[in-house]
């Protein structure tokens, strides 16, 4: 494996870096279109609120900017495979509920999760950069769908795309941090300090 | 002794001359000048319908003593009405600030008091020194989707009003218009202007948080602005100018992903370059 700073692997960090930002600001758009679709195909109202739901990973976090780029990059991947796993639920029980009648919403979740995919893999790639990698999936139980009626459920899949948009909007400001240099060094950031 | 008393426009005041008996002699006096004794019940001074311009110091005195015997500073205003308040964050992610005042003076006193709920959280308001119907709040997390919601409550000694606003934290962002904008011909080019600013300086990180730019631009004869919108950089060049025609250009900037545009900059003149007339010769000369 190439050392974390060497030029290949810092040109290579800025590359994934640059198109995470890409990928993450089109997943944002991409999520907000459908979370209205979300909305008026599930008869709810836009303004509706919706408590902390159990299992999704919370975008908000204190002291953002004393962050490390190592933790940046964990707590994203860990909230984007959860992500995966809740919308691999959702688009499951929407084909259930409606088999394939509504394909605009199952449509539109199914791009949505290959995106999430998509940038888990792109943050999978970033941590590979640095010598510890990115944590196994192996053996982490799936996260459990509790038993909700059909209104909450709605309700539940309200609160996950919030939060999906909003940690798209957290995402791309956390990996323009990791371009930022450090202070006192003339190249590279190094991710295991406080950018 | 002397005091304040508040009372309603509109209202009928009556005023007691201290302690003394309502059929004592009195004499009433209103910032100094006798009120005449038809506005006397006894010893008691009646004011009926007051009006704004009754505010001032009344004095009470013992007929044939001439002795003062109760003071009052009238104060006649109104109770308030709901305030106006706005919150916005012009750097964020650094924090948000909240603004008020009053629609409608109540020429008299008034104390608000702001309080910030974030979820459970009660979160403190910095009152601002200048200007003082202002206070200013730190972001203590990003990226939450719980709203805030910002309470004012304005107070005076005739009445009671508040106001409520609620939102999110990428709702309020809207930038400060940017700063130091130049616009320049282009030499050689009688078509093309060069512009260039700079972000807001309240903008406190704009390399995480990038910005957005609009640009407009017309010239000072026509009323249609032509606009271009940037996604980075804090330059332009205009290259469809009308040759010899004076313009005026504005730029506004908006976070790249969240929030409102600012309002526009200041506003800056230009005129394309022009060739220099060449100078006329006569027939005479060229011959």
């Amino acid at each position: 494996m190439a050392a974390a700073d060497s030029p290949s692997a810092a040109l290579r960090r800025r590359d994934l870096c640059s198109r995470g930002i890409r990928l993450a600001g089109k997943m944002r758009s991409d999520v907000i279109d459908l979370l209205d679709t979300y909305v008026e195909r599930q008869g709810l109202d836009a303004s509706t609120s919706v408590a902390t739901v159990e299992g999704v990973p919370v975008a908000a976090v204190e002291h953002w900017d004393e962050q490390t780029g190592t933790q940046r990059l964990l707590e994203n991947l860990a909230a984007y495979r959860a992500f995966r796993v809740l919308l691999a639920q959702m688009l499951e029980e929407h084909r259930e509920q409606l088999g394939e009648a509504d394909t605009t919403l199952g449509r539109a979740l199914a791009a949505v999760l290959l995106q999430v995919s998509a940038f888990a893999y792109h943050l999978e790639e970033l941590l590979r950069l640095e010598s510890r990698g990115p944590p196994s999936e192996e053996g982490a139980d799936p996260p459990s769908v509790p038993h909700l009626g059909l209104f909450e459920r709605k309700l539940r899949g309200l609160g996950v795309l919030r939060e999906l948009a909003q940690w798209a909007v957290r995402s791309s400001r956390d990996l323009r941090q990791l371009t930022k240099p450090s202070p006192g060094s003339s190249s590279a950031p190094s991710w295991a300090e406080s950018p | 002794d002397s005091h304040i008393q508040y009372e309603r426009v509109g209202a009928d005041v009556t005023m007691k001359c201290g302690s003394m008996d309502w059929d004592s002699a009195v004499t009433w006096t209103a910032n100094g000048t006798d009120i005449d004794e038809s506005h006397l019940n006894g010893s008691y001074l009646i004011l009926k319908n007051v009006d704004l311009t009754q505010s001032g110091q009344y004095s009470c005195y013992e007929g044939s003593s001439w002795h003062l015997k109760y003071q009052t500073y009238l104060r006649v205003g109104i109770p308030p009405k709901e305030p106006v308040l706005m919150c916005r964050s012009n750097n964020y992610p650094k924090g948000f600030y909240c603004s008020w005042h009053l629609p409608t003076p109540t020429y008299i006193p008034n104390s608000f008091n702001i309080s910030v709920i974030h979820g459970t959280k009660e979160m403190v308001c910095e009152k601002d020194i200048y200007p003082k119907n202002r206070c200013h709040i730190r972001y203590l997390q990003l990226f939450s989707t719980v709203k805030y919601k910002v309470t004012l409550t304005v107070t005076n000694a005739l009445g009671k009003n508040s106001t409520t606003l609620t939102f999110d934290e990428v709702a309020i962002v809207k930038p400060d218009p940017p700063e130091s904008v130049v616009a320049k011909p282009v030499p050689n080019n009688p078509r093309r202007l060069e512009v260039s600013w700079q972000n807001p300086s309240s903008w406190p990180d704009p390399e995480s948080f990038p910005l957005k730019f609009f640009l407009r631009y017309r010239p000072l004869i026509l009323d249609q602005w032509q606009h271009v919108e940037l996604s980075d950089g804090t330059s332009h060049t205009i290259t469809d100018a009308y040759a010899g025609k004076e313009y005026i250009i504005q730029v506004a900037a908006k976070d790249n992903d969240i929030g409102t545009w600012s309002d526009w900059s200041v506003a800056v003149h230009a005129t394309p370059w022009t060739e220099e007339p060449k100078h006329l010769t006569t027939e005479a000369q060229i011959t």
